[in-house]
């Protein structure tokens, strides 16, 4: 049995926790999610997650800040973000701050899943 | 079909009416509706008024020329009959000397009989002319005196005898005195007379040149009123219409004239400019909706989002799931769907072309609908949208769409000019005594430089890159707010930032709201 996975979701719309969480527990992992991203990095802070999938619009702090405290505290963390509007420039930017992935709303929970799993095997490679 | 039936109707009356009153330079076909006023009105052209003015300056001053002829001729007549007079008198005076002569040294009668018979004669051609002058009876008495004169002179030449003639004598000189005073005030009279004409005379100049002045001063009146005041008029016209005011020109006048035909064209070319302004306005709307849709179309991914997470979960685990948590994600998802057509609803009345229709307003309910709107565009730049609304406030008078319009300019204005985590503030409150409700949006960010401030409403003038700004917001913006007949204003200090004020006049009478 492979080690499970610590997976922190953040995004503003209540209803994307509530439905991610119970899909992405199938296969086995932790699943935290947060509508505010400030109280979800002083839960990073208590304790790292392998990965953590964030919505890019947020009020407050957005997801590419998000990106960069995640990073800046665990470097090996995967995060993966998730955009409204997907648009070429954003993608890039989110990529070049050493972001693992990328998806575009609305998706699948099977297409995060997919996503989520590439970066399983990065961690345990 | 009975309203289709109506308007044909109205049509056609229109078309008659418009038949009816103009005879004469009579505009093309489909002319606007707002110039039958123009030709309502009996026409007197201007043309018409100066080659009138002008023909009676010509019979004014040929009646004074006709009259200084005449009085030229009569004073000539005068002085020719003046001289006759004066041939009677010397012909009494001579036939007089004689008389004295034959009465001396009995020399000279039959001379002095043919002098007399020389005034007789001067009597009987001019009897008529000198009845007029003197009064017939005055020409009888000077008749009689002549006739008498006559008798008597011929009677002493019959006498011998000295006693007798002695007889004769004073009668004889009383008759040669009085025929000489007549004559002499004959003349008088005559000479008086061609006085008093010559001095009439003298005065016709005055009259006449008193005539002109007054003939000029009624012709430089004239053009005053008609022609400067036409111009000056239609100075003001121009003016207003580059302000955008758009509203037809309406009579000024009792008659119709050249201006008419001018105001005509005029209201043509209004006509004209306020559809192509509509065009304008239309078009611009449309970019915004384009700005807009970038806005929604990212806001429409989360309840889409929502949706397509919802609805396969429930597909993945539908086995599993109990009818409590089945039923809770179908209303998840109806719920999300409802949301959806709100972002969509919102955007698609705001792109609407509608008819513009002036009515009271809740300036929060515009507000608000607006806020909505841009708040995807206020997101995706990470600028904040305040509201500090001051109510109760009294509606406003305008047409939502146009006011909606307005206030996504100004909004989208301030989000485009702002750098992220500023602030865009929208407030509203109501002017003291005039009746306006203001709506302020306020910006924290750059501001607006001096020297570009006066132009920032001028069509076309825009600050942002190529291809980013039509340049028309502001302008459009003013237009509207001016259709609505309120006015903006913009302030803006280097560094911390820019407002701009929309006064939107009120539907209620103020004091209403500021005693309750």
């Amino acid at each position: 049995m492979e080690k499970k996975l610590r997976i922190m979701v953040i995004d503003d719309e209540n209803i994307v926790g509530k439905r991610l969480k119970p899909a992405l527990e199938k296969d086995g992992d932790t699943v935290e999610t947060f509508e505010e991203p400030n109280k979800a990095l002083e839960r990073f802070g208590e304790a790292p997650f392998d990965i953590v999938v964030t919505d890019i619009r947020m009020d407050g702090i957005d997801g590419l800040e998000v990106l960069e405290q995640v990073l800046a505290r665990s470097a090996k963390t995967k995060v993966i973000i998730i955009t409204g509007y997907a648009t070429v420039e954003v993608a890039r930017e989110a990529l070049a701050k050493g972001a693992f992935d990328f998806i575009a709303k609305p998706f699948k929970p099977g297409d995060l899943r997919a996503v989520i799993e590439k970066a399983a095997r990065e961690i345990r490679a | 079909m009975e309203r289709e039936q109506l308007r044909e109707n109205m049509r056609t009356r229109k078309e008659v009416a418009v038949g009816d009153f103009m005879p004469f330079p009579y505009p093309e076909k489909g002319e606007p509706v707002e110039n039958i006023a123009l030709f309502e009105r009996p026409s007197i052209s201007i043309r018409t008024r100066l080659v009138m003015a002008f023909a009676l300056s010509f019979a004014m001053c040929a009646a004074i020329t006709i009259w200084s002829i005449y009085i030229a001729a009569l004073v000539q007549e005068k002085i020719v009959f003046l001289e006759t007079s004066g041939n009677y008198r010397i012909e009494i005076q001579q036939a007089r000397r004689f008389e004295k002569n034959f009465l001396l040294y009995e020399t000279n009668l039959p001379e002095a009989m043919e002098h007399l018979r020389n005034a007789e004669q001067i009597l009987m051609e001019n009897g008529e002319t000198i009845g007029n002058i003197l009064g017939a009876s005055a020409l009888a008495i000077m008749k009689a005196h002549a006739r008498e004169y006559h008798s008597l002179l011929t009677e002493l030449g019959r006498k011998r005898d000295p006693l007798e003639r002695q007889d004769i004598e004073p009668k004889l000189r009383e008759h040669g005195s009085q025929m000489i005073s007549l004559a002499l005030e004959f003349e008088r009279e005559e000479r008086e007379s061609v006085r008093k004409m010559l001095s009439q005379a003298r005065k016709i100049p005055f009259l006449f040149l008193a005539v002109l002045v007054v003939l000029m001063v009624f012709i430089a009146f004239f053009i005053k009123t008609q022609i400067l005041g036409g111009l000056a008029r239609f100075k003001k016209y121009t003016e207003r219409i580059g302000r955008g005011n758009f509203t037809p020109i309406v009579p000024k006048r009792k008659y119709r004239d050249e201006f008419s035909m001018l105001a005509a064209a005029f209201n043509r070319m209004i006509q004209e400019l306020d559809r192509r302004h509509n065009i304008l306005v239309e078009s611009h709307k449309l970019r915004a909706v384009g700005t807009l849709v970038a806005g929604v179309a990212h806001e429409l991914n989360n309840p889409l989002n929502n949706t397509m997470l919802t609805a396969t979960m429930l597909e993945e685990d539908f086995s599993t799931l109990d009818d409590k948590e089945k039923l809770s994600m179908v209303n998840d998802i109806i719920a999300e769907t409802e949301r959806s057509q709100k972002i969509v609803r919102n955007l698609l009345d705001f792109a609407r072309e509608s008819e513009m229709e002036i009515r009271p307003l809740q300036i929060e309910k515009i507000l608000d609908d607006t806020i909505r709107l841009v708040v995807n565009q206020a997101k995706m730049a990470k600028v904040k949208i305040e509201k500090e609304f001051q109510g109760p406030l009294p509606p406003v008078h305008g047409d939502a769409q146009m006011l909606h319009q307005v206030f996504v300019n100004l909004i989208l204005n301030a989000v485009d000019a702002l750098p992220p985590h500023g602030t865009v503030r929208v407030s509203t409150f109501k002017t003291k005594e005039d009746g306006y409700v203001v709506v302020e949006v306020r910006d924290n960010g750059p501001g607006i430089p001096e020297h570009i401030l006066p132009r920032i409403f001028d069509p076309f003038f825009t600050t942002k890159a190529n291809g980013k700004g039509t340049g028309l917001g502001l302008s459009v913006s003013r237009g509207m707010v001016r259709k609505l007949g309120g006015y903006v204003l913009a302030e803006s200090k280097a560094g911390e930032g820019t407002v701009f004020s929309v006064f939107l006049p009120a539907t209620v009478v103020p004091s209403k709201y500021s005693s309750g």
